[in-house]
């Protein structure tokens, strides 16, 4: 096996400080289990370590990362079976805790409502047009980027974007008017 | 796996588990054991009034010896050996306030005997690896031998003297010399030595790779280790009158002198108020 | 340019004149950009998880073993998470110019470097000094001299450690440590303080002497009480009053 040089250790350290908690909010999204998502990092980071002789430098490394996070979750994914099942209420209601307090507080109760509501919205997008939302609006993953990490011409992520964006906007507005009724 | 055995020393309740008491000549033995010979093991030692001597062996157990002695009471007068009660009233538990516990692999050897009483001279043998955590509050002389662990020792009044250390250490004393050895320095290991009355007298592998932080306020620094000095500070003169009026002077070095052996490495610091550093070459 | 068109610019930047000039005509598509718009920002309102510190150690652990050349990525216990960062920061500032980068500070990436290393550094100051091992918590102390004086939680971490940690070495340490804390703008009243405030709450004649130093350096008039009270007390030890006497004179 070939040694791991100080330096390597030293540019995998700040990777990891960089990235791993995109990477864990990436996951989370995804699968919206936290034990899952921390294990993934690991086996992300694990898996960057093996195969670094293959990343290629004029490569960017985000992209490089990202498609080893894909490859990892679907091997999750595999091993595991069918996909859990979360339970989007418990996972909702907490995180409509963590909302920042506003100094009024009806209306911080209402912002967190909305964002429980976009949040529940969030989780009920189909996968692949979640997944390019959190690239492009959580990760901040260029568009160029992205288009290498799902293996598609750039021009198709802009669009695909705009239209996770719109899925996202109708099934918000559909929960919103289940919630009213 | 919380639980806490406790034994009270002396008590004489023969039921306790795992312990073995053997009276020979007023000495006392108690065996402790470590629930988990797997996972690392602590040593605590707080209080007492006695000397104190802690040795690394090969065995599993803790063992504790004691000696009982008497020594005088606050008011100056030694009580007799057979502890004469006043009149009327009867003494309660044989040993007093020593408390051995073992909880989550830690061994805790508890003594709190300030007013005068029993004093008591320990000596305990822990397995090499085990790490030592002492405090004592009056007691006499405190020697530490053939540990590897980490060695953490506070006296109060008394001599620290460690020896064929192989961990790390970390040791004061307000009022006695330190005096330690040590065989191995780990690669990482920060490691103190100070005291306010008294030499800090430290012996180190020739080989050690540190930075050296070396602090006397009234005293001298020797060493036979060629140390690579950083920036030095300036002596300073002071002046001062003795009791017969007479004009003395003392050339003291201001502030802490820094410098590095064999590269430089983790740092070590010695400090004394009143008193000399010594650092040996072994 | 049309409606489809400009939707899809409408995340990707919308740039460019044609854009502009398209959505000056076309309500529907204002309307749109504005909708959008309001929920593309929303997004950035939702709260932020964290994942737990066992990531950070877990990986630690794993670079740790893999160095050792095992095969698998079994964490050995000999090695604690703080020594690889510890190792791997002090790697980085070695390598800050063989990263490939030339040495031009204006270059982000190397700011963002350093500015990674500095939060690296933090981090291993203040996790080192939370350890139950006094050599462990010593280095933390140490590690402290590595952040930028104006480090308020460092420094507060230092303080904390001189007023409360059970070993006398490690309090000792800590005194000296607070010194470069004195000399920057951003920390230094709040330092002072915290030297002058400490030394009421000491007891251990080592460490006394080691703050009435400090004191009697930084010439801290605000001191003099504290060390007129020390002077005239009978239970403190003759040397730390005699300390406390010298440090008042230098201060005239």
């Amino acid at each position: 096996m070939a040694e791991v040089s100080g330096g390597q250790v030293a540019r995998l350290a700040v990777l990891f400080e960089r990235h791993h908690r995109p990477l864990f909010r990436y996951f989370l999204s995804m699968n919206g289990n936290r034990e899952l998502a921390e294990d993934l990092v690991q086996e992300v980071f694990f898996r960057m370590l093996r195969y670094r002789t293959s990343y290629d430098p004029a490569q960017s490394f985000t992209a490089w990362m990202y498609q080893i996070a894909r490859n990892a979750g679907v091997d999750q994914a595999r091993k595991r079976g069918t996909a859990q099942v979360v339970d989007i209420d418990t996972f909702v209601d907490r995180r409509a805790e963590l909302v920042s307090a506003s100094p009024d507080p009806e209306e911080s109760v209402s912002r967190g409502q909305d964002l429980a509501l976009l949040r529940r919205a969030m989780d009920q997008l189909p996968e692949d047009k979640r997944e390019i939302l959190v690239l492009s609006r959580f990760q901040g993953m260029k568009h160029e980027d992205i288009a290498e990490v799902l293996g598609c011409e750039v021009g198709t992520v802009k669009v695909r974007v705009y239209r996770a964006i719109r899925a996202l906007e109708q099934i918000y507005f559909a929960l919103e008017k289940e919630k009213a009724s | 796996m919380n639980m806490t055995r406790r034994l009270l020393a002396g008590m004489g309740l023969a039921a306790l588990a795992a312990a073995q008491l053997r009276a020979q000549d007023g000495r006392q033995q108690i065996t402790m054991p470590f629930r988990d010979p797997s996972m690392p093991r602590k040593l605590v030692v707080e209080g007492g009034t006695g000397s104190l001597t802690i040795r690394g062996y090969q065995g599993q157990d803790a063992i504790i010896e004691y000696t009982g002695r008497e020594i005088p009471g606050a008011n100056g007068r030694g009580r007799s050996g057979r502890n004469e009660p006043p009149a009327g009233m009867h003494r309660i538990g044989g040993s007093r306030g020593l408390d051995i516990t073992e909880e989550s692999n830690t061994v805790r050897v508890n003594s709190q005997n300030i007013f005068g009483g029993t004093a008591r001279d320990m000596v305990i043998q822990v397995p090499a690896q085990t790490s030592v955590n002492v405090k004592t509050m009056f007691g006499g002389s405190m020697t530490i031998e053939n540990i590897s662990g980490d060695i953490e020792a506070e006296n109060f009044n008394g001599q620290v003297t460690i020896n064929n250390a192989s961990g790390s250490v970390v040791a004061h004393s307000m009022n006695g010399k330190i005096l330690v050895s040590l065989d191995r320095v780990a690669a990482d290991k920060s490691m103190s030595f100070s005291t306010f009355n008294g030499d800090v007298d430290v012996t180190l592998p020739a080989d050690t790779k540190a930075r050296f932080k070396m602090r006397t306020d009234f005293g001298e620094i020797y060493t036979d280790f060629d140390v690579k000095m950083e920036a030095n500070a300036a002596p300073v003169v002071e002046e001062s009158k003795d009791k017969s009026g007479k004009s003395r002077r003392r050339v003291r070095v201001d502030g802490t002198q820094t410098g590095t052996i064999n590269g430089g490495g983790p740092e070590m610091q010695f400090t004394t108020f009143n008193g000399r550093i010594l650092i040996h070459k072994k | 340019m049309t409606c489809d068109q400009a939707r899809t610019q409408m995340l990707g930047g919308g740039e460019g004149k044609d854009f502009a000039e398209h959505l000056e005509s076309c309500e529907s598509c204002r309307n749109e950009v504005s909708r959008i718009g309001t929920l593309w920002q929303s997004l950035d309102l939702l709260p932020m998880e964290e994942p737990s510190g066992q990531v950070r150690e877990r990986f630690y652990e794993m670079l740790g073993a893999y160095r050792q050349g095992l095969a698998s990525a079994e964490p050995r216990r000999a090695f604690q998470w703080w020594q690889m960062a510890a190792a791997a920061a002090l790697v980085v500032v070695g390598l800050g110019i063989g990263y490939g980068v030339r040495e031009d500070k204006s270059r982000p990436e190397l700011v963002q470097l350093r500015e990674e290393v500095a939060s690296m550094r933090q981090l291993v100051a203040l996790s080192l000094m939370q350890q139950q091992s006094a050599s462990d918590r010593l280095r933390g102390v140490s590690w402290s001299y590595q952040v930028e004086p104006s480090d308020e939680e460092v420094m507060n971490a230092l303080v904390t450690t001189v007023n409360h940690d059970p070993s006398v070495n490690v309090r000792l340490a800590a005194v000296d440590a607070l010194r470069p804390f004195t000399g920057s703008p951003a920390t230094h009243v709040m330092a002072r303080n915290a030297v002058i405030q400490a030394l009421p709450k000491q007891t251990t004649p080592i460490v006394q002497v080691a703050l009435i130093d400090f004191l009697a350096e930084l010439k801290e008039r605000n001191a003099a009480p504290e060390l007129r009270r020390l002077v005239s007390d009978p239970d403190i030890d003759s040397g730390v009053r005699k300390r406390a006497e010298w440090a008042l004179e230098r201060m005239q």
